[in-house]
């Protein structure tokens, strides 16, 4: 059994295909995501617009997927998410839409830098 | 069986990929098991043949190897390389790029793969440093391999072999053995501490892999510490403190567990750990390991801090080779320590012989002054009275003869010092050697002959002068001749002068008594004078061999000797021809002629005077007749000088005595023997047998036990006539001593032994006729007089005792010190004539103990003024015995009678048994039926596996034999054995080593027993009892298990009933709601306990039945109405919905319960009250609905909590409100006992009390299979327990991903291999912080974000999202613990 995820894709008026996000997505339909930006990255030469606004859970399997589709995609996400687009550094590789002005974040994070173990 | 073989093979995961991972080995199967077709190699079967050699040769190999094939290098290993390098990565990293597989030593290995697959050619590399993350940590290791090119079907180069060995093991191995081998290379550093560490720390230092810094630090005398040593240390680092206190517990170091002899790990993840140095390495060390410098039988010296290789997991090997390190250290400092004491030894002694040397000297020369004046004017009376009387003349002649041997003593104690001091001036002459010793030889020979000695002389002439100083000669060689003479009785001596080779040897052979070999090498040494040997005289300083030997060194020459005991003794000296061996500024005077020996008249009439004379007769008895004042006496004179002998024998003859005149002790027995006289004159030094053993052996026969000694000694001084008259002398005389002195005391002593005898044979007489022992004793305890019935007492009679004090009969001060501190009181004791009863603790000759009345008066001593002590003694151990065994009994039964149960009895009665017999220890071994044995001890071992197997045999033995026999094991020990209730026992007592355990203590050991079994029957009765009473105290007291989030407390009223009237319940409804009850019954102690466990279970059931407060309490009413004594119980019964917090209750007269919101706000659950239970009949009860708000905390309790006499109620419930108020963000089990303890009035509660807490919401605890499509219901879960705590969306968020994060991981990783295993997940508030924790059974593997960056950034958004994110993986799993905190 996977987590409910509903994916809908359309092309909004000035062209741009939009992939509507519904659900949770974790390492056990991660895959559908993946499957489902393809395909509507296959309709069209334009920037795909993922739609995550209606995603109340988006983990690091979630992230892989988006983050390896950075350069051919943009996001709209809803300001539950921003920590977690913020960090994985995705705002930094591909415009995110929806989210609260990042600054308001930085209290937020905690001080502790990550570094990977040598 | 072929065909067989085919089957099986069909079946292999292998069959599928062609056969090229055709094999059984779990690396075939998991080679079969890659995707190939994801590889640029393709799918197995479509391999070429090249491909699949090099895998076959690869996986047919037992030695490690990997290799890389095609464009992308894919990686394939064998079963051993798996083993020994590639750890954890396996399975993974089969079929993966090379690049991948070891990307973190990538930059090292790379270069050497691309050169193989450039050129073709092999390489080769050894011990090659290389940190792996293989073991879950950056490891240093290091391999020794080679790469070699692997070709294609067309021979092109498309791949590489490894080919590897790992040297880890080894590499660490020598390096450190070679830090071990550096500490021990210098011995010579020991000599100075300082030294020794110093050179210790500059070879630690070479080690910077091991051992990236160390401290030695020193224990001080107050226990503190001070740094002694460091490497890799900077000074004044704050991690080495110049000194550390001993009590300190903030002390960087802890310093109190290597002072016990303990080894400790420290983390340095704190100040002031920052900034250590990092040895050889990029990072400092994580830990430190302190070790003692641990010392043979005593405190360590102090401790070693060696800071750990962080690459490297502190296995044994690590702490071996520290704990080897600090061995040596601690040597070291041993050694050197005591050298240094050493060394000052000598400096003192050299010291002391300095001042003695000059004391010599001195006295020496003062000497020589009043000697000349002695000498002069006799020798100058012997001239002018020449024709006076024979006695006239032979008195001049003793004077002049003593006064040259004094003379001759005093010249060679001045030689000898001269010699010491380095002022011995020699002058040396060209001497005929051969006729120098011959012509001093002929000056001894007289001597010689007179004492019926051969005396062979054999000087040929020598081929060359020697050159000499003729002083030192003749006193070499007279010495050498008077030593032979003296301790030659039979044969002869023998004198050659030889020509050796550049030397001329002279030898003095004897055959007299010969040297003892034990004394052969002190021969040489000053004062050294061989004891017990026979000689012709006592006489000498013990110089003259040490003074030979210094003699002939300065000649340049040597001296040595070979005897043989009984055979004889030959002294070998050697002197150089020529000059050569003498200083240069020797003078060396002319050929001197031959004049006759000026020196040797001293050492011929010293030597004449040691033999017999025959010009005295030995005995003249009858001679003169009249004496001055007194008979005659018969008088026995030994003294091994003649002149000294002659002297006393004309004296006493004058006075009118018999004498009989003897050169030794042993010829004085002999006279004694012959004829008993009426007085010994002895001289105390003297050959064979000495003044001292001849009174002793004399005093030791009954017969010559009476016979007066009067000793005369050289030896001036109080000790040298205490020790005369402690030998049982009866006079001492010291040299010189007037001629009337002598007379005077040899006439006192006769008539005192006359007199004495007299008395002692009528005291006898009437002594031995009494029946109780009669004994005379002085101050220190020893017998002087004793009757017959002492020895049959006692078992010894005055006859086997010593003098002075520690008398055997006394207890042993060792072993009985409280015995022998009341026998000593009692001796010291006494008043003056005054007679005191005692009953003192006596020893027996056969070591049994006795009980004796003794009545001991103190008196004077009438002839030496002494105290004395006499006493009578009477056995009275047999009555003693008898009332000891009442009493012993009696203290038993009380004892037994006291104690609540067979383990108090059993303590009680080994205490009392150890005491009565004052044993070392006491214990008692019970064998259960098949069980293990069980010890109680009051000292000693408290296991049956600490016993020696020894004592476990006797203790089984005993078991085994008959019951309350007693019986001794014959080493102190003894035991016996006894019926317990749970299986037979042994009681045994260890009473030490020689103490008896007579028939008495055997009978009275086994009565002891006997009531022993009697009394732990009794007590087992009474532990059956209080077990059963506790069983069921427990069964109706509350729930086993409480729900989450609850905790309780009860303190019942009456001890030992560990239930009272109060109870608390919670019960679990179907619904998920909980049902939570306190109660109070009226009254206390057992009958409310008997009430409240039917109430409890009563209300138990109806809550289950319809879960509605107010209901439930109706019914109860209905219910109590029934039971005796459940009227007027006040109950609070609630059901709470952990969900929502909200709790709907009723109370039945109960104290209201008390909820405290998070911000301290305080209320109380007041409502929906009526009456207690029964107390009237009633339709309905009232109920009400409170909300538990998150992480808020309520409080129900009853009355005991609360209620103070004279106090307000109100009082107490605000008490306890803001005792939960202050406390409201700690735990709640915690939390309960802070209310227990600020509620306690100051005597302890003495009401039942019952306490329940619940904090909201209980904390989240899930368990789920590692399984993906578990995540989103988990994930819901915690989403609604995380809503139910009130957190902004934000934190909520947050906190799911972190959560969600660990738990893939968990299902990811930890349960690769065995999916489906468990997962928990707990989630708890408290203290203004969430806490959440991911636990697996799996194997953790290390985030490696260049291998799957999918999961690096999983931990990287755990770590961001949360705080204090932990990772700690152990052999049962993993756990990923995390907080973050919660807004107010």
């Amino acid at each position: 059994m996977t987590t409910p995820l509903s994916l809908i894709c359309s092309n909004r008026p000035d062209g741009a295909v939009v992939l509507a996000v519904t659900g949770e997505v974790d390492m056990s339909n991660c895959a559908e995501l993946a499957a489902a930006a393809d395909q509507a990255l296959g309709r069209g030469p334009g920037s795909l617009v993922v739609d995550l606004s209606a995603v109340g859970y988006l983990d690091s399997a979630g992230l892989k997927e988006l983050l390896t589709r950075a350069d051919r995609i943009e996001i709209v996400a809803s300001g539950v998410l921003g920590p977690v687009l913020t960090v994985s550094g995705l705002t930094e590789l591909t415009a995110v839409h929806g989210l609260e002005p990042p600054g308001r974040l930085d209290g937020d994070l905690p001080t502790q830098p990550y570094e990977p173990p040598s | 069986m072929a065909g067989r073989e085919d089957d099986e093979e069909s079946r292999w995961p292998g069959a599928a990929s062609g056969g090229v991972f055709a094999g059984n080995d779990e690396i075939h199967q998991d080679l079969a098991a890659v995707d190939w077709t994801a590889t640029p190699l393709g799918p197995p079967q479509a391999w070429e043949q090249s491909l699949r050699t090099a895998v076959s040769i690869l996986l047919s190999s037992r030695f490690p190897m990997w290799m890389a094939w095609g464009p992308e290098l894919t990686f394939f290993c064998n079963t051993a390389y798996r083993r020994d390098t590639l750890g954890r990565k396996y399975p993974w990293a089969l079929g993966r790029p090379a690049s991948e597989v070891w990307a973190e030593v990538w930059e090292d290995i790379g270069p050497r793969v691309t050169g193989v697959l450039g050129t073709g050619k092999a390489t080769w590399d050894e011990a090659l440093l290389l940190f792996l993350e293989r073991s879950g940590y950056s490891e240093e290791t290091y391999h020794t391999f080679s790469y070699s090119a692997l070709r294609d079907d067309a021979g092109t180069v498309v791949g590489m072999l490894c080919v590897v060995s790992e040297d880890t093991d080894r590499v660490i191995g020598e390096r450190r053995m070679a830090t071990l081998r550096d500490l021990g290379s210098d011995v010579s550093v020991a000599r100075s501490e300082e030294r020794m560490l110093a050179f210790a720390a500059r070879q630690l230092a070479h080690n910077e892999r091991d051992l990236p810094f160390t401290l030695t630090y020193l224990f001080d005398e107050d226990g503190g510490a001070r740094l002694a040593a460091a490497t890799g240390m900077a000074p004044g680092h704050p991690a080495a403190p110049a000194l550390l206190a001993a009590d300190d517990p903030d002390a960087v170091w802890p310093v109190h567990e290597p002072a016990a002899s303990r080894s400790a790990v420290v983390v340095l993840d704190r100040e002031p750990f920052t900034g250590l140095p990092a040895g050889a390495w990029p990072q400092p060390p994580a830990q430190a390991l302190v070790v003692p410098l641990l010392q043979q039988g005593s405190d360590p010296y102090g401790f070693l801090v060696a800071g750990l290789n962080r690459y490297r997991r502190p296995d044994e090997a690590t702490r071996g080779f520290v704990e080897l390190v600090a061995a040596h250290l601690a040597a070291g400092v041993g050694s050197a320590r005591s050298y240094r004491v050493q060394q000052r030894r000598a400096e003192e002694l050299a010291e002391l012989d300095r001042a003695k040397t000059a004391f010599f000297s001195n006295v020496s020369h003062e000497f020589r002054t009043p000697l000349a004046l002695i000498m002069g004017p006799a020798e100058e009376l012997q001239a002018r009275l020449a024709g006076a009387e024979p006695q006239v003349r032979e008195e001049l002649e003793v004077i002049r003869r003593n006064g040259m041997r004094l003379g001759k003593l005093v010249n060679t104690l001045l030689d000898f010092s001269r010699i010491e001091a380095g002022r011995m001036q020699a002058g040396y002459e060209r001497a005929d050697l051969a006729a120098l010793t011959a012509e001093l030889a002929s000056v001894f020979r007289s001597a010689v002959e007179a004492a019926g000695l051969s005396f062979d002389v054999d000087c040929p002439p020598l081929p060359q002068p020697v050159l000499l100083d003729r002083g030192m000669w003749e006193k070499v060689v007279l010495n050498l001749l008077s030593n032979a003479l003296k301790f030659t009785f039979d044969g002869g001596i023998r004198l050659t002068v030889q020509d050796g080779p550049g030397e001329a040897v002279v030898t003095v052979a004897d055959t007299g008594v010969g040297v003892p070999e034990q004394e052969m090498p002190r021969l040489f040494e000053r004062f050294h004078r061989v004891a017990n040997v026979r000689a012709r005289s006592n006489e000498g300083s013990g110089i003259g061999l040490a003074l030979v030997k210094e003699l002939v060194a300065l000649h340049g020459g040597t001296i040595g000797a070979a005897s043989r005991e009984g055979e004889g003794t030959t002294f070998t000296v050697r002197l150089p021809y020529g000059n050569g061996h003498l200083p240069p500024d020797a003078a060396v005077g002319a050929d001197g002629t031959p004049a006759p020996p000026s020196g040797a008249e001293p050492y011929v009439q010293e030597a004449l005077r040691w033999l017999p004379d025959p010009a005295v007769p030995a005995e003249v008895p009858g001679q003169g007749g009249g004496t001055s004042g007194g008979a005659p006496v018969d008088v026995v004179v030994a003294d091994d000088n003649a002149d000294m002998r002659e002297y006393l024998t004309r004296l006493l003859r004058g006075a009118g005595h018999r004498v009989r005149a003897v050169g030794d002790g042993k010829a004085a027995l002999e006279a004694v023997h012959a004829h008993a006289p009426d007085l010994v004159v002895a001289d105390v030094m003297m050959p064979r047998l000495d003044g001292l053993q001849l009174v002793a052996t004399l005093r030791a026969a009954p017969r010559t036990a009476g016979v007066p000694v009067l000793l005369v000694s050289a030896r001036a001084g109080q000790e040298a006539s205490v020790e005369g008259l402690d030998a049982g002398a009866d006079d001492y005389l010291v040299k010189p001593f007037s001629a009337a002195e002598l007379l005077a005391r040899v006439r006192a002593n006769v008539e005192l032994a006359r007199l004495r005898t007299q008395h002692a044979r009528w005291r006898r007489a009437l002594t031995d006729s009494m029946q109780e022992a009669f004994f005379v004793c002085d101050a220190q305890g020893g017998i002087v007089e004793a009757n017959a019935a002492f020895a049959d007492v006692l078992g010894f009679g005055p006859e086997d005792l010593p003098a002075g004090p520690d008398q055997p009969w006394w207890p042993d001060a060792a072993a009985d010190p409280e015995g022998h501190r009341l026998v000593a009181e009692a001796f010291a004791g006494p008043e003056e004539r005054s007679g005191a009863g005692h009953i003192l603790p006596l020893r027996h000759r056969d070591g049994r103990p006795l009980s004796v009345s003794a009545s001991l008066a103190r008196v004077q001593d009438p002839e030496t003024g002494g105290q004395m002590v006499v006493g009578t003694l009477r056995d009275v151990t047999a009555e003693q015995y008898a009332i000891r065994r009442e009493s012993a009994v009696a203290a038993l039964s009380v004892r037994l009678s006291r104690s609540a149960s067979t383990a108090e009895s059993l303590d009680g009665a080994l205490k009392e048994m150890g005491a009565l017999w004052q044993a070392r220890h006491a214990l008692a071994v019970v064998f259960p039926d098949g069980g293990r044995p069980v010890l109680t001890a009051t000292g000693g071992a408290t296991d049956w596996s600490a016993l020696t197997a020894e004592h476990r045999a006797a203790l089984t033995a005993l078991r085994d034999g008959p019951p309350l026999t007693p019986s001794g094991d014959g080493h102190g020990g003894v035991g016996v054995g006894l019926a317990h209730p749970r299986g037979p026992m042994v009681l045994w007592l260890d009473l030490g080593e020689q103490r008896p355990f007579t028939d008495q203590d055997v009978n009275l050991l086994s009565l002891l027993a006997g009531h022993l079994v009697q009394g732990l029957s009794r007590a087992h009765q009474i532990d059956q009892q209080r077990e059963t009473a506790l069983a069921l105290q427990r069964a109706i007291l509350g729930p086993a298990e409480l729900p989450e989030g609850f905790a309780v407390r009860y303190e019942p009223a009456a001890r030992p009933l560990e239930v009272g009237g109060d109870w608390y319940d919670t019960v679990a409804l179907s619904d998920g709601r909980i049902g939570i009850v306190v109660g109070d019954c009226v009254g206390r102690g057992l009958q409310a306990a008997a009430v409240m466990g039917q109430l409890r279970s009563a209300c138990r059931a109806l809550l289950l039945q319809d879960p509605r407060p107010d209901r439930v309490l109706l019914a109860l009413d209905r219910f109590a109405a029934n039971i005796p004594g459940a009227m007027c119980t006040t109950v609070f019964c609630g059901v709470l919905d952990p969900g929502s917090g909200r709790v709907a209750y009723s109370s039945a007269g109960h104290p209201p319960g008390v909820l405290v919101d998070p911000d301290g706000g305080v209320r109380l659950l007041d409502q929906g009250r009526s009456t207690p239970l029964a107390v009237r009949a009633v339709d309905s009860r009232p109920w009400a609905q409170e909300e538990v708000p998150p992480h808020a905390t309520l409080l129900l309790y009853t009355d005991g909590l609360v209620e103070r006499r004279r106090r307000p109620l109100t009082e107490g419930i605000d008490r306890a409100g803001a005792a939960v108020r202050e406390a409201r963000h700690i735990g709640v089990e915690d939390l309960a006992a802070r209310v227990m303890d600020r509620m306690a009035p100051p005597g302890g509660y003495d009401d039942d009390v019952a306490l329940l807490l619940y904090r909201h919401p209980a904390p989240l605890s899930v368990r789920f299979p590692a399984e993906a499509a578990q995540l989103a219901p988990v994930r819901r879960a915690l989403r609604s327990w995380l809503n139910q705590c009130a957190l902004p969306p934000q934190t909520v968020q947050n906190v799911l991903v972190a959560a969600g994060e660990a738990c893939a991981n968990a299902v990811e990783h930890g349960h690769r291999d065995t999916p489906g295993d468990t997962i928990r997940l707990r989630a708890e508030a408290q203290q203004g912080s969430m806490r959440l924790t991911v636990s697996d059974t799996g194997r953790w593997r290390p985030p490696r974000p260049e291998a799957n960056p999918n999961r690096g950034r999983g931990i990287a958004l755990m770590r961001a999202l949360m705080q204090n994110v932990t990772v700690t993986s152990g052999p049962d799993g993993t756990t990923v613990a995390m907080n973050t905190g919660i807004p107010r």
